[in-house]
Formats: C-alpha cells, structure tokens, sequence
C-alpha cells in the first residue's frame, strides 16, 4: 500500500492501468469499436460510380456522398445536419446518458484501440505496470518499442486515411508512396496522425475530464429518468472481504466484497461506488467487472448496473416524459424538413449579378440596355440541355446567349447576356426574373430575381 | 482499503488544463469556422483580392485560412484564460471564503 502523498497544489501525474475484463458491455464497445473504426478505414476505399463514394473534394469544391454531389452552395443541408446531429445528442443523453461517451465518441474509440496494442505488446494491465516500475532491460525496450511501432504505423494510417476522405485515396496513396503527395496532403496527414498518437496514446481520459465541453455540459440533460450506472449502496454496504462460504447477512455484510475490480478496470480511475462522478463516461466496464465477481460469489448480479435515480429510490422511471416529448418532435421536424428539402432539391444553381459599372446603355432604335453576369451550374452527373429566359417587363428580351445551350455534368456556364427592352417600357426600376429550365422531362427549373433600370420618365 | 494506486489520481496541473483546454477549443472552433467560411467563399476567389498576383491554389488556401482562424482564437481563449485566472481576487476579510 502506498502512504498518503502530501497535498499539492500541483498533483503529481499518476497514469491509469485500466484493467482488461470480458462480458456483456465489453462485447458490445468491441462491437461499436470495430464497427466504427471499420467504417473509418474502409469508406474512402468504396467507389460507385466509377469514383469514390465519399469524398469531400475540397480542391474542387464538390462533396460526392454516393450518388448525391454537393456543392458549396448546398452548404444549409450541412448545417441542418450537424442541428441533427447535436439534438440526436442530446435526446440519447436524457434516455441513457453518456452513451456517446462510452460507445461512439472518436475519443473513446481510438482509445480502445491503442490500449488494445498496449495489450498486446506490453500485456495485462499487472504485467504493464510492472514493465513501467521495472528498469530498462531488453525486454522492456522491445516491448516499449514494438508498442511505439504499432502506435505511429496506426497513427499514419489513419492521418493518411483522414486525407483520403478530401483527396481521392487511391491516388493519394500512390503519390504518397512516391513521395509525389502536395505538401498539404503531407502536413494534414502527419497532423492528423500527431493528434491521433497523442490524444489517445498519452492524453486519453484526460480530453474527456479537462478538455472536452461536453463532458461538461451534459448533466444539465439529465434528470431522475436517465439511465446512469450506479452502484447500488443499499444492497452493497457495508463492503468488505469474505470467504465465499460466509453468509453476508450473519457475518453483517452488504454484497459488495471490497475487491476493488470496478476501481482497476475503469479507464478513467474512479471509484463508481463514491456515487455519478462527471469523469464517468459510461462505458460500464465497471458493470462487467462487478457481474464477474457476483457470479463468483454466487451473488445475484446487478450491484453495478445500468439504472435510474427513480429506481434506486424504489419509484417508477418514465422512460416517456415532456424532456424526451420535445426532442423527439424537434428531432422530427428537422430530419423531415432535411429529407423533404433534399427530395425537392433542384440541380440547377442560377446566380445573375447585375453589371454595377453602368446603370443603362442607351442604343439606337430607342432600346435601353443592362448587363448581367449569369453564373449557372449543372449539379447533376451528365449533360443536360438548358434554356435561359427573361420577364418581369414587356418586351424584355436577352442578347449574347444562344436559344438553347448544354452544360456538361458538374459543368459551370458563366456569361454576360444583356437584356434589352424599347424605351417606352423602361421606366425607372423594374424587378424582373431570370428563369433558367431543363430542357427535359424533369420540369427542374430555376428562378433568379434582378432589377432592371431605365431612365427616370 | 482500496490501494491507491488504483485510483484515477492523475490530475493536471490548472496551467496544464488552461493550455490544453484553450487548445483543443480553439482548434475545434476554427474547424468549424473553417468550414462555414469556405463553404461561402471560395480562397481563389479571395486571394484576387489581396493582390491580383497571387497566385494561390486552394489547398493553402483553406490552410491559410484554418490557421488564421486558429491563431485568432488561440489569442482570444488563451487571453481570456489568462485574464479570469489572474483576475484580483475579493479580499477574504469582506466576502467570507475566499476560493
């Protein structure tokens, strides 16, 4: 046993062992932990289409999602998304807690991951320790360094995997490999990496306790009804040691024998029996620990569990309650309004940008004149046919574009065109409308206001 | 008694956390600050601006302008963390404990 370290004002750094331990919540964080990191690796390799499925070209301005292409100017559906994303956050906070936290956050998944190779190069939580306490010796060295290796080789791999959602993977890889990559590609690569080697190979559950906001945040979504894992005090104390012959009740003992396993598998050393700590990220490996030993004692299991405050105060947990009514409808509203709007979502981008220099050009023949710069892009993957047409003043007609013209797929047309009207139509400020239409059976048409000026009457 | 070493007693020092804290804020902040501004402009077209010469492609572009992003709010949280923590405190004689 350790002596009591005097008080600082600076505590000394203490590195945590989390323990290594099977059942039912680690079988499941292996299964999100795989599954997440597996679609990491593995998404910027699919193609569709003959291209890549996911790729964000920022070079080119252009988000490909599968069939989908994006463009800057579809950038609200990006923000309605992340509006989505952080409410879905926020309903899974107040039905079951931090499961974010435990299961899903980048954080915690690669994490896992690294500790996984500490096991493996290094071994059990014991023999880790011992490694660390122990001298510089060869096997330590090989150890540390097989660790090391693993670590940068995963940490490289995933910076450059990083880059290939922005950069087409494959070429990337190729470039890389022949040290032919841009030196962006080479620093966000590194970048990524440096971040992924640091924050989940040294600093881990310190992002979750000091720098992360959420984990600040997210009691404030809590109430009496969320699920939390808690460790049941009526039923467990007064703890102690025992043998597993005794009977708690005569020997005047709760169920929790003391063996200090939830404290020695958390990954960010807590003691769950001192009550819901904000350190706590809810990734229940104290839960599979403390089920081992109860099976081992012959105990029922449970004395960690996922509960509720109300249930532990023995009163009925509202799994449906106003908190949850409000989020789920607002959840509702936002993910129809997405995909209504993604549904009706026409492919044709018309931007008309009045030629500031002149206010109106008068020609011969009585006609007045204005200018405009038509920027018109063709979202879609193939060719399609357009027509440009101007109302809002009788007569109005354009000059400097032909009747009908084709856009390549993802192609961008940027014209000037002036319009022209008679004299006796012109007067003063008049709004009119550039309408730009598919010349197929899509009905897909676009519609741009403008103001056209005339001499004052 | 639960050895202590068990425990999770690795703490940072609160100079530690302020820097790390304003860090990774700022980073986070500028990525999405990043993001909104690009998806509005596009660097080729800015960097006409600036000088007519310049001739920028977009990578460093958005490079240039995360950097900015971050370096900026690197100054406001880092300046921010300085000013709260170093701010004079209440004198304990008038206002009870002081913390």
């Amino acid at each position: 046993m350790n002596k009591p370290q005097p008080a600082s004002l600076y505590e000394s750094e203490k590195k945590i062992y989390p323990r290594e331990m099977g059942g039912r919540f680690d079988t499941l964080s292996k299964i999100a932990t795989t599954t997440l990191l597996g679609l990491f690796y593995v998404v910027p390799w699919l193609t569709w289409d003959d291209r890549q499925a996911i790729l964000f070209d920022l070079p080119a301005r252009k988000f490909y999602l599968l069939g989908l292409t994006l463009w800057p100017q579809d950038f609200p559906y990006l923000a309605l998304l992340l509006v989505i994303a952080a409410l879905s956050l926020f309903f899974f906070t107040a039905l079951a807690g931090r499961l974010w936290c435990g299961f899903a956050c980048p954080q915690t998944v690669w994490t896992e991951a690294f500790i996984w190779m500490e096991q493996i190069t290094e071994g059990t939580r014991s023999q880790r320790m011992k490694l660390d306490k122990a001298p510089w010796s060869f096997n330590k060295f090989r150890r540390k360094a097989s660790k090391q290796f693993l670590w940068v080789t995963f940490s490289l791999w995933t910076g450059f995997t990083f880059v290939g959602f922005f950069a087409p993977i494959r070429e990337l890889g190729h470039e890389l490999l022949t040290f032919n990559a841009g030196g962006w590609q080479w620093f966000w690569a590194l970048f990524y990496g440096f971040a992924t080697y640091g924050n989940a190979g040294y600093m881990r559950e310190q992002v979750c306790k000091y720098m992360c906001p959420y984990a600040r945040f997210q009691s404030a979504m809590f109430d009496k009804d969320t699920l939390i894992i808690s460790y049941d005090e009526k039923r467990g104390e007064p703890r102690g040691g025992r043998k597993r012959s005794v009977d708690p009740k005569v020997a005047g003992l709760g169920d929790c024998i003391d063996c200090s396993l939830c404290v020695q598998v958390c990954p960010t050393g807590i003691d769950i029996r001192d009550g819901l700590q904000y350190e706590c990220i809810a990734c229940a490996a104290c839960i599979d620990a403390c089920d081992s030993v109860m099976d081992k004692m012959s105990y029922p299991r449970g004395l960690i569990r996922y509960t509720t405050e109300h249930a532990l105060q023995n009163e009925q947990t509202h799994v449906i309650r106003p908190r949850m009514l409000v989020y789920a409808a607002l959840l509702l509203v936002l993910i129809g309004s997405l995909v209504t709007s993604m549904a009706l979502r026409t492919p044709i981008i018309l931007d008309v940008i009045r030629d500031r220099n002149a206010l109106y050009r008068e020609l011969p023949n009585d006609i007045i004149e204005n200018s405009y710069t038509i920027k018109l892009i063709n979202q879609t993957n193939d060719a399609r046919e357009f027509r440009l047409r101007v109302t809002g003043v009788d007569g109005i007609h354009l000059d400097g574009i032909t009747d009908t013209f084709t856009i390549a797929g993802g192609g961008v047309l940027s014209v000037p065109v002036r319009a022209r009207v008679h004299r006796g139509n012109a007067r003063g400020v008049a709004k009119i409308d550039f309408i730009a239409e598919a010349l197929d059976d899509s009905g897909d048409m676009r519609i741009e206001d403008s103001r056209f000026l005339g001499p004052t009457p | 008694m639960i050895n202590e070493d068990y425990r999770g007693t690795l703490k940072w020092s609160r100079n530690k956390q302020a820097v790390f804290t304003v860090i990774w804020i700022s980073f986070l902040c500028a990525a999405v600050g990043t993001m909104v501004f690009f998806a509005l402009f596009d660097p080729v077209d800015l960097s006409g601006i600036f000088d007519e010469d310049l001739d920028i492609d977009r990578d460093a572009g958005y490079a240039a302008g995360f950097f900015f992003f971050w370096i900026l709010l690197l100054v406001c949280g880092g300046l921010t963390a300085f000013l709260v923590r170093t701010a004079p405190k209440r004198h304990a004689k008038h206002h009870g404990k002081q913390d």
